[in-house]
């Protein structure tokens, strides 16, 4: 049993994972926005011991009359929900440095994770569209460098602030009349190029040191910024040969901002269509792709290729790639991810391409028996592939409750994955250490 | 009986107490400040009382400058994220979290707000706050800005977040999976909003909430304040000593509608009150005796420091008053700061009782009785349009919000002041407020 086990996250995004799958009738479309769906799914997540739900979170997604994808509720807001009717799942909310305050942010994810015992964890991201920035009153998004820099001294700021009351600075003496010890306070005082604060939060440090720190990009930068601070990646990736190149870079890293390889889990995205047969398991991936209109599959195709192709007939061959591609930012890596599977797939259509991606969003897609899938698992988590996997149901709730009583057991079984939380918080289930407060560590030296 | 007009009821979570020194009361339990479960319980209560609603006072910043930081108790939850985890436990209360307008993008607030009016099925509501004070804008690297500037800035804000809340129709929904039309996208709308303050394109990324709006409050009496007030509020939160200066306060406010073409019972003036029960007078009057000679004179001083924006540690402290500067020179909370004046002033207040008298209601009404008592007092205001409603402020949590669920509550329903059910399961429908009209909804599309 002291065998290495893989962490698993469940990717829950409503109506669907898939883009058409909101139209099959097991998707129950019409509960989408109503909390005592969530907390139905978190329950199951929790049920198959997942270390973590996830949300991811997008605005600005144009509206149209056949797609959900533009709608999306307060990732934080859902998880402090759900922190309150769960025990032991970890509660994962996607939140963006470009148009938040460090203050704000360093304050909702502290309430979380005291509020759920240690169980939060903030995916950190930047945003990267205009029709984002003109929401916030700005003509254009940030160049991708300037971005990563703005959200790596947001994240500087954001642990400072955490640790500027300590975890024992409360002594709450009735009798004395000292509610905490001035000397447990280390007030923040920040002034970068991005932001200057003074100040202390409101809060001691949370039960887990600080909520867990997540990070999804693969660019330069993002690779950078994951080594430095991430202790969970969620990222992309379709062949096992790619996944370790990507896993030996990352992790060769960590060594030169004194972390171990250990400290960071990286967990590949997965789309995963289950059922008892092969057959039965390519006709249910077959059946969402039937729900996909063209127009839909266009839209959904233009957003990753960073090439309009609304209008086109979808028997037309797949565009060549737009020259001027500038640094290889998140879009870019996209699109090169979409054209190696058409590559690799020959996918000559656009057709053939949209279905293809239209569930997975570019991450790996495995399709079959729970054998089948926790044969592939298996085969990248033992051969430096991935520490885990962040899971992305086909529907919800049917896909999602398929994957836990189908493809989990199978994992226990042959031992890969737990039958028992290990801990009570996200962080003793993931296997991260409690980082220490620095100031704290500084009063000792003395 | 039960056409008679009913008053409304808040229950202000301020935990470990309203009193200055709540945290030192033998029955208060101040390290349970971030349990939710305590919190939770006290939700519950509330709930079983019947109250209209929870309402959370905040402020983005510790206190760590106050001078007698240490001695205070330092820690709460931010509000959205204890609201919603409390939506997940509650069923019928309204969930009202005080936010500021300094320093959040409007986008950002209006998507919380409306996420938790989903996820609450139509419970919340937004106190709308402007940031006074350095170490507040500290904590987001900025200077103070002024107290006209902030209100003119909160005005166009507001009127920002109900265009994106307005920005989908109620029936832009259509969830048609045979058709594959998921939404009507004439139903959804551009804001474009560009003001002196703020410029939004829109639209929401969130349906239009439950209630239309989430119940919109206001807690300032300043000149400004009851303008915005007049204008945009449907709940007041106000302090005042008197009868007289309540009525004249709500004929004013009530008095400024029209011109906004609104009925004044579209606005529930609610004033705070902070009561001390007890079974017989000489009790009430003991326990608040017990937390008046809980206060040290550190913090009497330095709370009314605050509030009078003077360093009173100079003079003596069983003294009169030094010289206050002129209301126009206050860049805080000015309707505090002359109700606390004008306390001195009528009574000839030493600083000692001064402090002494504002440590537990912070300037709001003390009332000290047994429950006929208080509910006579209530009574007297309600009924001599001083009031719609009373925001309670137990001294000391649970045992004050017990008493009141306990023994207050039972003698107003009693008296038929108070319901016994809750009459809808919104928010808006217990306090009898009707669902605003969609700006962009009225507007006949092509």
């Amino acid at each position: 049993m002291a065998k290495k086990q893989m962490k698993l996250g469940a990717f829950i995004n409503l109506p669907g994972q898939h883009v058409a799958s909101w139209r099959y009738e097991g998707t129950e479309s019409d509960r989408f926005l109503e909390l005592d769906y969530l907390v139905e799914l978190a329950k199951i997540a929790e049920r198959g011991k997942f270390d973590t739900i996830f949300f991811a979170d997008v605005f600005g997604t144009p509206i149209a009359e056949n797609s959900p994808s533009g709608i999306k509720l307060d990732p934080l807001i859902i998880i402090a929900a759900l922190a309150a009717v769960t025990k032991k799942i970890g509660l994962t909310a996607t939140l963006t440095t470009t148009y938040n305050e460090p203050f704000q942010v360093a304050r909702r994810f502290a309430a979380i994770d005291h509020l759920s015992g240690g169980r939060a964890a903030w995916n950190v991201v930047t945003s990267n569209n205009n029709f984002e920035s003109l929401l916030f009153g700005k003509e254009k998004h940030l160049a991708h460098a300037e971005r990563y820099e703005r959200a790596e001294e947001f994240l500087e700021v954001v642990k400072k602030l955490w640790f500027s009351i300590d975890r024992d600075a409360l002594v709450i003496d009735k009798e004395k009349g000292q509610f905490l010890r001035s000397e447990k306070v280390n007030p923040v005082n920040h002034a970068g190029k991005w932001f200057k604060v003074q100040g202390t939060l409101d809060a001691p440090s949370t039960p887990q040191g600080h909520p867990v720190i997540v990070q999804a990009g693969s660019s330069e930068a993002g690779k950078e910024l994951a080594a430095k601070s991430a202790e969970v990646i969620f990222t992309a990736w379709q062949t096992l040969e790619d996944a370790q190149k990507f896993y030996r870079d990352v992790k060769g890293r960590l060594a030169k901002y004194g972390r171990k390889n250990e400290d960071l889990k990286i967990m590949p995205g997965v789309f995963i269509t289950v059922a008892k047969t092969e057959e039965e398991a390519i006709s249910k991936r077959k059946q969402l792709n039937g729900y996909i209109l063209p127009e839909t599959g266009l839209a959904y195709l233009t957003a990753f290729l960073g090439i309009d192709v609304r209008g086109y007939d979808p028997n037309d061959p797949i565009p060549q790639e737009n020259a001027e591609i500038e640094d290889k930012t998140n879009p870019q890596i996209r699109a090169s991810i979409v054209r190696g599977i058409a590559e690799r797939e020959n996918l000559k259509t656009l057709r053939e391409l949209y279905e293809h991606i239209a569930g997975a969003r570019g991450h790996r897609e495995i399709v079959g028996t729970p054998e089948q899938i926790a044969d592939q698992l298996e085969e990248w988590f033992l051969n430096d592939g991935a520490d885990g996997f962040n899971i992305m149901p086909p529907t919800f709730p049917e896909g999602f409750k398929d994957i836990v009583e189908l493809v989990i057991p199978e994992l226990q079984r042959r031992g890969l994955f737990r039958t028992e939380y290990e801990g009570n918080t996200l962080r003793e289930n993931l296997g991260l250490a409690v980082p220490q407060n620095p100031n704290t560590r500084q009063s000792q030296n003395v | 009986m039960t056409n008679k007009k009913q008053l409304k009821l808040g229950a202000f979570f301020m935990l470990p107490g309203h009193h200055a020194v709540a945290w030192r009361h033998p029955e208060a339990k101040p390290e349970n400040v971030l349990n939710f479960d305590f919190i939770k319980e006290q939700a519950l209560t509330a709930e079983k009382g019947k109250f209209d609603m929870i309402f959370l006072a905040d402020g983005v910043a510790a206190g760590a400058t106050s001078l007698a930081f240490g001695q205070e108790y330092s820690a709460r939850f931010e509000p959205f994220t204890l609201l919603s985890s409390l939506a997940a436990v509650t069923k019928n209360i309204g969930l009202v979290g005080t936010v500021s307008t300094t320093f959040t993008e409007p986008y950002n607030l209006a998507r919380q707000f409306a996420s938790l009016d989903h996820l609450s099925k139509g419970r919340a509501g937004w106190n709308v706050v402007t940031s006074a004070g350095k170490e507040a804008a500290g904590n987001f690297g900025q200077d103070e800005l002024l107290h006209a500037k902030r209100y003119e800035r909160a005005n166009e804000y507001v009127d920002v977040v109900k265009k994106l809340w307005d920005s989908w129709e109620d029936d832009a929904i259509l969830f048609d999976k045979e058709e594959a039309q998921f939404l009507d996208p004439s139903k959804v709308h551009f804001i474009n909003h560009t003001g002196n303050w703020i410029s939004v394109t829109g639209p929401l990324n969130i349906p239009r909430p439950v209630q239309g709006h989430p119940v919109v409050v206001q807690a300032g009496s300043s000149e400004s304040g009851k303008e915005l007030a007049a204008c945009s509020a449907e709940v007041i939160f106000t302090a005042w000593q008197t009868l007289e200066e309540a009525r004249e306060f709500y004929r004013d406010v009530k008095g400024r509608m029209a011109k906004y073409g609104r009925r004044p019972e579209e606005l529930k003036i609610m004033p705070g009150v902070f009561p001390i029960i007890g079974k017989t007078e000489e009790e009430a009057k003991e326990k608040y005796q017990q937390l008046i000679d809980l206060i040290p004179e550190s913090i009497g001083v330095a709370r009314l420091s605050f509030q009078l924006g003077v360093n009173l540690s100079k003079y003596p402290v069983d003294g009169p008053l030094p010289d206050l500067p002129e209301l126009n020179e206050i860049n805080g909370n000015k309707s505090r700061f002359q109700l606390v004046k004008d306390l001195a002033d009528r009574e000839n207040l030493t600083i000692r009782q001064l402090y002494q008298r504002t440590a537990g209601g912070r300037g709001h009404r003390e009332i000290i009785g047994t429950p006929v008592q208080i509910v006579d007092q209530l009574q007297e205001w309600f009924e001599n349009e001083a009031a719609d409603g009373f925001n309670i402020m137990p001294p000391v949590f649970p045992s004050g919000l017990d008493d009141f669920v306990e023994h207050v509550i039972p003698e107003l329903q009693k008296r038929g002041l108070f319901r016994t059910e809750y009459e809808g399961t919104t928010l808006r429908e217990n306090l009898g407020l009707t669902s605003p009209v969609n700006q962009f909804g009225k507007v006949t599309l092509q």
